[in-house]
């Protein structure tokens, strides 16, 4: 059974091949290659969950062989990988065969499937990786789809410059990853992940020098990969992509995979123990940023990729704090809701034909009764309201961080949670609520309709897996995360459903506008870095290798002028160069 | 015998620069028709009557009557046919002569330096031409056939009146 | 039978080539430039046979066959080709049928 676990990655990969080629299959073809390929391994998946106790490894074959370098492509499957595996294949089947209805309309169906399956497949590697280079296989991987998926409509030149800056922002992230595996390598010589922890362990000392340059460039990665501060300006315009790519690739598990990466070197990080307290005040402080920031966005998906930083945020809180499977286990809850949110949040957009703006929403609880009903269970489960999942995660990390965090940090998770109920029941309110403003088409048909409902299942069954210890204390921190997230629905009937008004003149207000343009960091990086690269690099256009190559071309295009001169079309002029050829060949014959 | 040789290279000769100088198609074809006959008096006297009856028969003969179906298919006068009325422009007749003078004057050169082999003196009969090309040119001549074969097609196919196209 | 110097024989073969490659050059017409590329094959046939008296084989014999040959295709395509020039231009002067140039 558990020899299947390489058909897992191989199923997507063969869909994304099958489908490079499917521009001119019919689209049902497309949907049954690219939907079932991931069923397939969602399927597979579960045979191995079930038949796998503890860890597995298989060895597939051997990738580099350089001296004493030498890394397999090689499969590793512990609790904490089949925990993502299991998340990306459902959850990523379940977006799937949304998306086989949602984009059945335009063109490029086949090469949405093709990214589509290849994103699946390459995130799969980068959670099965054995070492720490195929981990980033699957990381580049990962990013390439990301990128294509967000520039999808490419013909909208604002759509590809999101994906241009998506590609750009991670990437520093990235490098900073490339040179902690450069770093690893030359000071444990091995990328082998178990390897890496045990010798990291026999031989850095805790708050060694090399354990915290290699846990924060290992941080960088996941930043920059997570969206947490200050590599967080990318998501809101990854937006720009198709409502299924939002929810797969930057809510349910890319923007998820700085969390596994920090979770899978837990051993560095805890010879680290600054870079810890770094990760939760990082992960402290995303989390409140991004929650101000989608109290005051308009576009429903951007109060969604908000929501999704803050949500990271908590988990890296939680990571911070050492609360390892609390944070998975948030990051399973997470990918539930989250992905049904968005789900939900396209089918809106699809019914109001392609309007973002909640403004011009309202009133759509009667017209689309299933998507209202799962998607305000998708926000009860985001505003941590029991008897959710959402709840009992969050409660979970909240617990984690009281003990071992401190109070401040437990408080900031606690303000946290109170502007998340706020600023999800504002959009449930805006949306569903108030009068109807505009006439939306039919609710979501089967093909939409059946993941919404069994997201929205998942999103409150999966709190009852792992109950949380009774005791005073927790009982205590349950009532108040409860009560901050009932506070916060509150405060959201309030002003958005009693007194409408009250909101609009919050939105003019300058420190709204702070807040809608994500706390000032694209002008602020648009000014520090692009701003002077750009001029350098427009000074240095003309320097010397670029004019070295423009007389190249100059001179290619005069031997192009003068030997197009010289096709005159006459026939007898290239008689002359022919005789003019012997007469020379003669004459060399003759004078040597 | 020794000078008719040299007569009719000569002969030759000048019925080949009578051939190109001349405006009217006819007249050139003619000094071109004199020019082989004298080639093929060279042949025989050199000791190679096969060739020479063939000169007469296939180069005189048939390859120059087609030169005259399409000069009478055509009916064309000198004028009509592109060429002014100085066949040579005031001057361009220079650059192009002094490049066949100057490829002349190297060959000959070349040739001059090898002096010293007398060619001819026994005749070499049409039996062992015979022989030789049906031993070992054989594939040669084949090839030669193949050749003949795709001239005929292709002149077939382009002097088709209707033309792809119209 | 004669014997001459083979060098004569040789240039005057040379001559003729001449000739003819003065021919092609020269002349604008279609019609005197094929009939200068017969010449000069002729003085190459003449160069073989010449060679071939040399030598008293009967090899330069059979290349001045092959020539024919050569000269037979490259002819009647040629002149097809005269043909088809004249009923679309109404003309001979290749000078004036030069679209193909660069």
């Amino acid at each position: 059974m558990q020899d299947l676990l390489a058909l897992i990655v191989m199923l997507p990969l063969a869909g994304f091949a099958a489908l490079m080629f499917g521009r001119r299959f019919p689209r049902g073809l497309v949907a049954a290659v690219g939907v079932g390929s991931v069923g397939a391994s969602a399927a597979i998946a579960t045979i191995v969950a079930w038949g796998t106790s503890g860890t597995f490894t298989q060895p597939l074959w051997r990738w580099l062989s350089v001296g004493a370098f030498r890394v397999d492509i090689s499969l590793h499957l512990d609790p904490l990988s089949l925990a993502f595996v299991m998340v990306v294949t459902w959850v990523g089947f379940l977006i799937h065969l949304y998306s086989a209805r949602f984009m059945a309309e335009g063109e490029g169906y086949a090469r949405f499937f093709a990214w589509m399956n290849l994103f699946v497949a390459s995130m799969l590697i980068l959670v099965l990786a054995d070492n720490l280079l195929l981990l980033y296989l699957g990381w580049e991987g990962v990013g390439l789809c990301s990128y294509l998926l967000i520039g999808f409509w490419y013909k909208e030149q604002a759509n590809a410059r999101a994906a241009v800056k998506a590609f750009i922002v991670t990437r520093v992230g990235d490098a900073a990853l490339a040179v902690a595996l450069l770093l690893i390598w030359t000071s444990l010589g091995t990328l082998d992940i178990a390897a890496v922890g045990a010798k990291a362990s026999a031989q850095w000392a805790s708050g060694s020098g090399l354990a915290i340059a290699a846990a924060l460039l290992l941080l960088g990665g996941a930043v920059g990969k997570s969206a947490q501060l200050p590599l967080q300006t990318w998501l809101p315009d990854a937006m720009a992509g198709p409502t299924p790519v939002s929810a797969l690739i930057h809510a349910a598990t890319m923007v998820t995979a700085g969390v596994y990466l920090i979770a899978r070197m837990r051993a560095i990080f805890e010879l680290a123990p600054i870079v810890m307290t770094l990760v939760a005040v990082i992960g402290a402080a995303t989390l409140l940023l991004a929650g101000f920031s989608a109290l005051t966005q308009r576009d429903i998906k951007r109060v969604l990729a908000y929501s999704t930083m803050s949500q990271v945020g908590t988990m890296f809180l939680a990571l911070g704090v050492g609360a390892w499977s609390a944070s998975v286990y948030h990051f399973v809850t997470h990918a539930f809701f989250k992905s049904l949110l968005f789900l939900a949040a396209g089918v809106v957009i699809l019914r109001m034909r392609e309007e973002h703006d909640m403004f011009r929403m309202g009133g759509l609880r009667k017209k689309l009764p299933l998507t209202f009903w799962t998607f305000l269970i998708g926000a009860l489960a985001l505003s941590a309201l029991p008897p959710t999942a959402g709840f009992f995660s969050k409660d979970a990390i909240l617990a984690e961080v009281w003990k071992r965090g401190g109070a401040g940090l437990w408080l900031a998770g606690l303000v946290g949670a109170l502007i998340t109920s706020l600023y999800t029941f504002r959009m449930v309110f805006l949306v569903f609520f108030g009068e109807a403003k505009e006439e939306p088409k039919q609710d979501a048909g089967w093909t939409m309709g059946i993941p919404l409902v069994i997201l929205a299942t998942s999103s409150v069954v999966a709190g009852f897996f792992r109950l949380p210890e009774g005791g005073r204390t927790e009982w205590l921190l349950m009532s108040a995360s409860a009560a901050a997230s009932l506070a916060g629905i509150l405060i959201a009937w309030l002003i958005y459903v009693r007194r409408p008004e009250a909101g609009f003149r919050f939105g003019r207000t300058k420190l709204a506008a702070f807040w809608l343009s994500g706390w000032g960091f694209d002008v602020a990086y648009d000014t520090l870095f692009v701003r002077p690269l750009a001029g350098f690099a427009r000074v240095n256009r003309g320097d010397f290798i670029d004019a070295f190559f423009r007389a190249l071309a100059a001179l290619a295009l005069l031997d192009h002028r003068a030997f197009s001169g010289s096709v005159t079309g006459r026939v007898r002029w290239y008689v002359a160069g022919l005789a003019c050829g012997a007469v020379v060949v003669v004459a060399v014959l003759v004078l040597l | 015998m020794t000078a008719v040789f040299y007569i009719s290279s000569v002969v030759a000769l000048v019925a080949t620069a009578m051939t190109i100088t001349r405006r009217n198609p006819v007249h050139a074809l003619l000094y071109f028709i004199v020019s082989l006959l004298a080639v093929a008096v060279d042949f025989f006297v050199l000791g190679a009557p096969f060739v020479a009856a063939i000169e007469v028969i296939v180069y005189a003969g048939a390859i120059m009557v087609l030169f005259v179906f399409v000069i009478m298919t055509l009916n064309v006068s000198s004028e009509a046919a592109g060429e002014k009325p100085a066949i040579f422009a005031r001057g361009a007749w220079i650059g192009p002569s002094a490049l066949a003078f100057a490829l002349l004057v190297e060959l000959a050169y070349v040739i001059a330096k090898s002096a010293g082999a007398a060619a001819g003196g026994v005749s070499v009969p049409p039996a062992e031409v015979g022989r030789a090309l049906y031993g070992p040119y054989l594939i040669a001549v084949e090839l030669a056939s193949l050749l003949l074969l795709a001239g005929l097609v292709g002149a077939y196919h382009l002097g088709r009146r209707e033309v792809a196209g119209k | 039978m004669v014997t001459i110097p083979m060098e004569h024989g040789l240039i005057f073969a040379g001559a003729l080539f001449a000739l003819g490659l003065a021919g092609v050059l020269l002349r604008r017409n279609l019609l005197f430039m094929l009939l200068s590329i017969e010449i000069m094959l002729n003085a190459a046939g003449v160069a073989f046979v010449v060679a071939g008296a040399k030598w008293q084989e009967a090899d330069g014999q059979v290349m001045f066959f092959f020539i024919l040959a050569i000269a037979a295709a490259e002819v009647s395509v040629g002149l097809a080709i005269l043909l088809q020039m004249y009923h679309r231009f109404k003309t001979l002067d290749t000078d004036a049928v030069s679209r193909m140039r660069g």
